[in-house]
C-alpha cells in the first residue's frame, strides 16, 4: 500500500471521472462542441465572401476556442465535482478514504482539463481550416497552448464555487466567470493580475506578433510582460485556486440529508 | 477504539447527535434507534466525516475527522444507495480500494476478491444501475472492506434487502466481525441481535441504553409496560387498577382505560379477575406495542420525563 495523498490519489480519479464522461449524451455534447466553431468560421467566412482578415479570423478562433468552447466545457465538467458525487451517493464513499476529498477535487480538476482540453484542441482542428488564416502553423501551436492554460486555470477557478455552493455551482461559476474573468480581467489595474483571460489575451497578442499593430487604446487591455511570466503567473494561479479549494473541501461537511 | 466525550452535533438549529458520551472497545457494536434518532450523524463523527459542534471524538486514538491515518483504517459502507449510473461493481470497488492508497494492479486483485466474498462476481461487469437493491448493497459492502480495514462501518445495511439477502448479508458481516470490528446502525433489532454485538440505543440524538442483547432485553423489560383495556366501567376499572401493585399510571379516554404497570403479565391476571368479580363488563384487554420501534417509544416518552 502506498502512502496516497491527494496529489497521487488524483490520477485514479480523474480516470475514473473521464470513464463517466464517456456516455453517448456526453460524447454527443463533446462533438457539438468541437463542431461549433468550425461551423461559425464556416458561415462567417461564407459571409465575408472569403475577405475576413487573417487577424480577424484569429481573434475570432480564440474568442470561439480558448474562450467559449473551453468556458463551456469546464463549466460542464469542473462545477458539479462535488455536487454529482452529493446526487450519485457516492460522497460518503470518497470523503472517507484517506485524502480522499483531495483526490477528488484534484482528479475532477484533471479530468476536466483532459476532456476539455480534447474537445477544444479538435474545435481547433476542425475550425482552422476554414478560417483560412496566414501562417496556420503558427496560430495553431499558440491556440492550442492557450486552450491547455485556459483549461487548466479556468478549471481551477471553477474548483472554487464548485466547494463553495456545490448545489449552485454553475450559476456561481457563470458568475464568477462573469465578473471575474470578463469584467475584473479587462479592467486595466491591479485586479486583473489575478485573471486568467488577461494573461490569455497577452500571450495571444505576443505569440501572434501583434503588439505593435495593436492600438494605443487596446494597449490596456494586454500585460506586455515576456510570454513565460504569463505561462507562471496562470501555473500560480491554479496552484492558489486548487488550494484554496482543497482548503475548503476539506473542512466541508455535508449533514446526511444532502445525499439524495 | 472508538471514544466519545460530550460530543454535540448541530446542523445550524437542528441537533444530529446531543451530548453523547460513549467508549466502544474493539469488537462488533450495535446502533440502535428509530429513523431520524441520529446513527447516521453517529457514523459520520466517527467515519471523520462531521465535525462535532462540542465535544471531542477519537477513533484508534486519534480524531477522527478528515484524518488520513484513521480512514485508511475504516470501511464504510453507507444507507444512500449508489446510483453511479456508469459504472460496473468491479470498476467502482477497484476504484475506492485505488482511493485507499493501493496500485491499480492490486486494487483489481482486490476488488474481485472483496467481490467473490460479497458473492457478486458473476454481475461484476454489469452496469450498477441494471442490478437489485440487494446486489447495490452488496458492491457498497464489498467496496467498504476490500482495503481491509480494521473497522468496517454499517449504516443501514439491510434496507430494502429481500429475507434470503438479508440472511446472507448477515452471515457475511458476521463471518467478517469474528476478526475485526464492526459498527451496524439499524432500526431492526433482531438483525443486531443477529450479529452477536453489544448495542447502543440512540434517540433523539442521545445514547438512552447500551449493554448486550440480553441486557437491553432485560432492561425493556424493567419498563412499564402499558395494558389497555375496554370496559363498561372505565373510572370504576381506573380506580381498582391504582390499588394493584406495579401501576405507575393510568389514562382515561372513552372506555378505554390505559394502565402503566411494572409487572404487565400480574396487573392483567390480577385486574382481569378483579374486574370479573366487581362486573366491569371487560371487553377488550391488549399489551401495548412491544416492537423495537414501540420500546423506542417508550424509551423516548421515558427520555423525556413522561409517562411510559
Amino acid at each position: 500500500m502506498t502512502g496516497m495523498s491527494g496529489i497521487s490519489g488524483a490520477w485514479p480519479v480523474a480516470m475514473f471521472q473521464l470513464r463517466r464522461l464517456c456516455t453517448w449524451p456526453r460524447l454527443a455534447m463533446a462533438a457539438v462542441g468541437a463542431a461549433f466553431p468550425a461551423a461559425v468560421m464556416l458561415a462567417v467566412g461564407r459571409a465575408s465572401r472569403g475577405a475576413l482578415p487573417s487577424d480577424v479570423a484569429v481573434a475570432l478562433l480564440y474568442a470561439l476556442v480558448p474562450e467559449a468552447v473551453c468556458m463551456l466545457g469546464l463549466l460542464v465538467t469542473m462545477c458539479p465535482a462535488v455536487a454529482d458525487e452529493l446526487e450519485r451517493g457516492t460522497w460518503a464513499h470518497v470523503a472517507t478514504r484517506p485524502n480522499g476529498r483531495r483526490a477528488l477535487l484534484l482528479g475532477t480538476w484533471l479530468a476536466a482539463v483532459i476532456w476539455t482540453g480534447l474537445v477544444a484542441l479538435a474545435a481547433l482542428a476542425l475550425a482552422l481550416p476554414w478560417a483560412r488564416v496566414d501562417e496556420p502553423g503558427r496560430v495553431a501551436a499558440v491556440l492550442a497552448g492557450l486552450v491547455v492554460l485556459s483549461c487548466a486555470g479556468r478549471a481551477a477557478l471553477f474548483a472554487l464555487p464548485a466547494v463553495v455552493m456545490p448545489k449552485r455551482a454553475l450559476v456561481a461559476s457563470v458568475a464568477v466567470a462573469l465578473v471575474v474573468e470578463y469584467l475584473a480581467g479587462t479592467i486595466p489595474a491591479v485586479v486583473n493580475q489575478a485573471t486568467v483571460s488577461l494573461r490569455l489575451r497577452s500571450l495571444l497578442v505576443a505569440g501572434m506578433g501583434w503588439k505593435r499593430k495593436l492600438p494605443t487604446e487596446m494597449q490596456l487591455f494586454i500585460d506586455p510582460q515576456p510570454p513565460f511570466v504569463h505561462v507562471v503567473a496562470v501555473a500560480i494561479l491554479v496552484v492558489v485556486f486548487l488550494t484554496i479549494a482543497i482548503a475548503i473541501l476539506d473542512r466541508r461537511q455535508f449533514p446526511p440529508g444532502d445525499e439524495l | 477504539m472508538i471514544a466519545l466525550e460530550h460530543v454535540t452535533k448541530l446542523y445550524g438549529s437542528v441537533i444530529g447527535v446531543n451530548d453523547v458520551t460513549v467508549d466502544l472497545a474493539d469488537g462488533a457494536h450495535g446502533l440502535l434507534g428509530p429513523n431520524g434518532a441520529g446513527k447516521t450523524t453517529f457514523l459520520g463523527l466517527v467515519t471523520g466525516q462531521l465535525r462535532p459542534t462540542l465535544g471531542s471524538v477519537r477513533v484508534f486514538g486519534e480524531p477522527a475527522f478528515g484524518n488520513p491515518r484513521v480512514l485508511r483504517r475504516i470501511g464504510y459502507c453507507p444507507a444512500a444507495d449508489l446510483l453511479d449510473r456508469t459504472t460496473t461493481p468491479f470498476e467502482w470497488v477497484r476504484y475506492l480500494v485505488r482511493l485507499a492508497g493501493f496500485a491499480a494492479p492490486e486494487a483489481g486483485r482486490r476488488a474481485e476478491r472483496a467481490l467473490e466474498q460479497v458473492g457478486l462476481t458473476a454481475a461484476a461487469r454489469r452496469p450498477v444501475t441494471t442490478l437489485s437493491k440487494g446486489m447495490r448493497q452488496r458492491a457498497k459492502l464489498a467496496g467498504a472492506i476490500a482495503h481491509d480495514p480494521d473497522l468496517l462501518v454499517l449504516d443501514e445495511p439491510f434496507n430494502g434487502l429481500d429475507p434470503v439477502a438479508r440472511h446472507d448479508l448477515v452471515s457475511l458481516v458476521r463471518g467478517w466481525a469474528t476478526s475485526r470490528s464492526l459498527i451496524v446502525a439499524s432500526h431492526l433489532l433482531h438483525e443486531v441481535e443477529s450479529l452477536e454485538a453489544s448495542l447502543a440505543v440512540i434517540l433523539g440524538g442521545r445514547l438512552v441504553a447500551s449493554g448486550d442483547a440480553v441486557e437491553i432485553r432485560r432492561l425493556v423489560d424493567t419498563l412499564p409496560g402499558e395494558v389497555r383495556v375496554r370496559c363498561a366501567e372505565p373510572r370504576r376499572f381506573a380506580e381498582l387498577a391504582l390499588r394493584i401493585e406495579g401501576v405507575v399510571g393510568v389514562r382515561h379516554e372513552g372506555d378505554m382505560v390505559a394502565v402503566a404497570t411494572r409487572r404487565p403479565v400480574a396487573f392483567v391476571e390480577e385486574a382481569v379477575a378483579r374486574a370479573f368479580d366487581e362486573r366491569l363488563g371487560v371487553r377488550e384487554v391488549a399489551a401495548a406495542d412491544r416492537s423495537l420501534e414501540g420500546i423506542f417509544g417508550q424509551l423516548v416518552r421515558l427520555h423525556r420525563g413522561g409517562m411510559p
